[in-house]
């Protein structure tokens, strides 16, 4: 040691007790995602903290941490049987894939009559007592003792929270917020009449910290060392909306953090219960919950299926002994699993087979290619398209691999355009056209005078007088135009639109994209994104890159339709960004030296898909080349003929769209939904999704996939390292593996993991919704996102992807990336691949790969 | 000796996922470390097998590594906070004798 090292002085113990009860904390938290605003609605995966569980043993403590479902219940599975939706093949195989030993087992003798291990299996799936709900076993002391405390613990939770992390969407502001939130809550806590005097007294106390706080509270309730998480983390999973939220929150500012959070709800629970005189002691020995309702016996559960199977009077107690012993095996709460499976099976082992026989395609100069975003509904657009003409298609993530944080001609806050796996890399911002500075200033003067004229009526509104005022102003007003907008929705959103127009006349814009990338960045871009589409050769007069976003008035959940790979946001300045890059006449130059040679007369032209509506609008037309004008024409006629026939298509499902519609009807009906204000199913978003395609088009071309499927171009001869497809693997499919679990958990569970039904929807501080006036703010998507009444639109499965490349290839990237090691390993997500069209599908297995089961065999016996 | 004026000081240094590392840099703020340093997207081999560094789109999957310097009177907080938090994870800490030229960054 070095003579003049210093001293070691003593640790401070007071120190060393916070720094264990921030990570107590931090270990509470961890069992939540973090939930997004509502202005960037990001899908994510309310277990994504389990995903280093199995999947079904994650589901299981979710049950028991939230008491949360993890799958359909056995009834909605038994219902999908008798509708013929599952198919006894399909339990079979679920059976054999997740308890071959219990089917490789000798025969059962019951009454004179053996059965195969499958048989007795198979009728105590259908005929089985199901399994009992899942409960929330760990709980806060006061849900155990006195509930009524509990209550007001929420009820103060959800007003103080809303009032701090509103986001000045309200007209009064919480006072002392920049202080943070523990700052503020302690000093107005205390002035709150509505809460017994003893408490307001034993909050004026409170400490200057809110570690300190949540120490002393933990303290004044018995609350040992070792019971600290657990009781942390009942507080945690009471109001599990609130803590995502302010777990997304504490990562992007220090006003809140979860331990403040906690610090409050612990401060009123333990204040509560000392002013109601309960001793501390019982609630800390206090036993935790347990449910009364119990799974059915396997003793029980043989009884049943003898009596099913007639030969309940002549099995003697030796036969049930031994059915009982098998059943013993496969417990109550795995039965869900088997059924999950089967619904998969049936879905899954159809798709693989009809990808298993690829279309023909003819040899063609394509007028056009177009790049779409990997979204599941730009799968019908690419259909009707390429019906519609001799167009080639590609799939890719609808960011373009531009991760920009984009400033709008109109100014405002710059918005990040990324998947959420990113932060933004390069700064873009639209600017005047060459000639165009006068038209862009006017444009910006029209969207100041709408910005302006908006604030000042929502400022009359929330100020204290002045809504009286406005009422007799306007309200002569208002009733019609409210009416005219509920009963003339689409001419009302037409007329509006033409307003706005007139108002802000867009001037012609380009982005600047010299200033945002280096000529390094720009060359890199193009070699990734070119690449991995597989478009390296045979371009087009005109290359489309188009991204997406949908139009929808009225909805807290516009975030959620749009794209997923821009945050949420519409991708339209990706695309325009991407396409002026690869116009630029530097990089071409550049780009063919490395190999890529862009034709002189092809050009690229953003466009952007409109979900809702299903149009599809050409961008920056401006600067297409006066050469390449005859072309554009022909693809806006062919543009409008997909357009009609996918509206025409997706009527067939809209809650009360027209039955019988021309393409023109439907086009009509999908404009007027988008405007209609009062419309609480716009479109079905990514419904349905249930695969994700790596491959090339020729995979799919031709086949209607329902709009089921996220589609991402591949050329396994094109990426020969690989890099390519770990990309794809690392990021686009973990985009949509969190859409995928966004949109199971919110179906299988709609009041814990998703929002429940918009009817009782309350926005709240412009972050999230409530359900009514208080309560927990609401997770994940609406039911009317996920279901039409009582019949699910999304079948909530878990995603299969799907993989033409080598199969050694695809192992090498599974073992160096841990994440896709839990997906795949833990039955977060299937895998099935071939290495070419040729080659029969095989599953990715624990065991390495194996025939696709039963679909392979059934191709191999043709 | 050429440490002669050196101070000697603590180097924590930790390996978590990209997912796990906000919850690490707070354990280092809270406990009173006046600084740290962080390396994304490193690669390595261990007991969970190779793990990939840098990924093109994805800033989180990717293992990341946090640097602290803190003097011995720190030392006890921050494993108090640290240790329970890598049980729960596959994240590893190394601890180390450093010595600093300027001793006053780090108090």
């Amino acid at each position: 040691m070095s003579p003049a090292a210093t001293t070691a002085n003593a640790a401070d113990p007071t120190e060393v007790e916070r720094a264990s009860l921030r990570t107590d904390v931090s270990l509470a938290g961890s069992i939540l995602s973090r939930a997004w605003p509502l202005e960037n609605f990001i899908a994510v995966n309310p277990l994504g903290a389990l995903e280093d569980m199995e999947f079904s043993a994650a589901v299981k403590k979710a049950g028991e941490a939230l008491g949360a479902r993890g799958t359909l219940s056995e009834e909605a599975f038994r219902a999908f049987h008798f509708e013929g939706r599952i198919l006894d093949d399909h339990l079979l195989e679920a059976l054999e894939s997740r308890h071959s030993d219990l089917l490789s087992g000798p025969r059962i003798e019951l009454g004179e009559t053996w059965f195969n291990p499958a048989e007795l299996l198979l009728c105590d799936l259908l005929t089985g007592r199901p399994a009992p709900p899942p409960v929330r076993t760990n709980t806060m002391p006061s849900e155990r003792i006195y509930p009524q405390v509990a209550e007001i613990v929420d009820e103060q939770t959800s007003k103080w929270c809303s009032a701090f992390l509103d986001q000045d969407s309200a007209g009064w502001r919480m006072p002392g917020r920049e202080q943070g939130f523990y700052a503020a809550w302690s000093d107005l806590a205390p002035r709150d009449r509505s809460l017994p005097p003893a408490v307001r007294e034993a909050l004026r106390r409170l400490p200057g910290s809110a570690d300190q706080a949540l120490l002393e509270a933990l303290d004044r309730m018995g609350i040992a060392r070792a019971q600290r998480q657990s009781c942390l983390q009942a507080h945690v999973t009471r109001m599990p909306g609130w803590v995502a939220h302010v777990r997304w929150r504490e990562e992007r500012s220090d006003s809140i953090d979860l331990l403040a959070y906690l610090a409050m709800r612990t401060t009123y629970e333990s204040c509560l219960i000392e002013a109601i005189s309960v001793k501390a002691e019982s609630i800390a020995s206090n036993k935790e919950t347990t449910s009364d309702s119990r799974p059915e016996s396997s003793d029980e559960r043989a009884a049943r299926v003898a009596n099913e199977l007639r030969t309940a009077q002549t099995a003697s107690h030796a036969e049930l002994a031994t059915a009982s012993r098998l059943f013993s095996r496969l417990p109550v709460e795995d039965r869900a699993f088997i059924w999950l499976e089967a619904y998969e099976s049936g879905y899954r082992n159809e798709l693989l087979s009809r990808l298993g026989r690829p279309a023909r395609q003819a040899e063609f100069r394509p007028r056009a290619q177009l790049v779409f975003c990997i979204d599941v509904r730009s799968e019908g657009l690419r259909r009707h398209l390429e019906n519609a003409g001799a167009y080639e298609t590609s799939g890719f993530a609808g960011f373009f691999a531009v991760a920009i944080r984009f400033q709008k001609l109109a100014g405002g806050r710059p918005t990040a355009l990324c998947p959420v796996l990113l932060e933004p890399r390069n700064r873009v911002s639209e600017v005047a056209a060459a000639g165009a500075d006068q038209a862009a200033l006017r444009e910006i003067a029209g969207h100041n005078r709408i910005a302006g004229a908006e604030d000042g009526f929502h400022e009359a509104e929330s100020h204290l007088a002045s809504p009286f005022v406005l009422a007799e102003a306007t309200g002569w007003a208002k009733g019609p135009l409210a009416a005219a907008r509920t009963l003339f929705a689409r001419p009302y959103s037409k007329l509006r639109g033409r307003l706005k127009d007139r108002a802000i006349r867009p001037a012609p814009t380009v982005i600047d994209v010299e200033s945002g990338f280096s000529l390094e960045e720009r060359l890199l871009f193009a070699e990734v994104t070119l690449s991995m589409i597989g478009l390296t050769q045979g371009f087009a007069r005109l290359v489309v890159l188009c991204g997406h976003g949908c139009t929808t008035d009225n909805n807290p959940y516009k975030s959620a339709l749009d794209c997923g790979a821009c945050g949420g946001n519409a991708g339209s300045p990706n695309a325009r960004t991407a396409a002026t890059i690869l116009n630029g006449t530097e990089l071409r130059a550049t780009l063919a030296d490395r190999g890529i040679e862009i034709p002189a007369d092809t050009w690229f032209v953003a466009a952007s898909h409109d979900t809702t509506t299903d149009r599809v609008t050409l961008l920056d037309r401006h600067l297409v080349p006066e050469t390449h004008r005859d072309d554009l024409l022909g693809l806006v006629q062919d543009l409008d003929r997909a357009s009609a026939g996918l509206s025409l298509e997706r009527c067939k499902t809209m809650p009360g769209a027209p039955r019988i519609a021309t393409a023109e009807r439907a086009a009509r009906h999908v404009e007027g939904r988008a405007g209609d204000w009062a419309e609480v199913f716009p479109e079905w978003g990514l419904a349905g999704n249930a695969a994700f395609i790596i491959g090339p088009r020729s995979m799919t071309r031709g086949i209607d996939l329902a709009r089921r499927t996220f589609l991402h171009s591949y050329d396994a001869a094109i990426d020969t390292g690989g890099e390519g497809l770990e990309t794809i693997l690392t990021a686009p499919v973990i985009v949509a593996q969190w859409i995928s679990c966004q949109y199971y958990f919110s179906t299988v569970d709609p009041v814990i993991f998703g929002s429940g039904t918009k009817v009782v929807h309350n926005v709240v501080g412009g972050f999230g919704v409530l359900a009514g006036y208080g309560g927990d703010l609401k997770l994940g998507l609406p039911w009317q996102s996920v279901a039409d009444g009582d019949r699910l639109v999304h079948e909530p499965m878990r995603l299969l992807v799907v993989v033409q490349a080598p199969l050694d290839r695809i192992d090498s990237i599974v073992g160096r990336n841990p994440l896709l090691q839990d997906l795949f390993g833990n039955g977060w997500l299937a895998l099935a691949a071939r290495a070419s069209e040729e080659e029969p599908w095989m599953r990715h297995t624990e065991s390495g790969w194996q025939p696709w089961t039963r679909t392979e065999e059934q191709n191999d016996q043709r | 000796m050429i440490r002669d004026d050196l101070t000697r000081m603590t180097k924590v240094e930790v390996v978590v996922s990209g997912s796990e590392a906000h919850s690490v840099r707070e354990i280092f703020r809270s406990t009173g470390a006046t600084g740290f340093t962080s390396l994304s997207g490193v690669s390595g081999f261990g007991h969970g097998g190779y793990h990939q560094g840098r990924l093109l789109f994805n800033d989180q999957a990717t293992l990341e590594l946090l640097i602290t310097v803190v003097p011995e009177e720190r030392v006890d907080a921050l494993l108090a906070g640290l240790k329970p938090l890598l049980k729960e994870s596959s994240g590893v800490m190394f601890l180390s004798e450093t010595f600093v030229s300027r001793p006053e960054y780090f108090r």
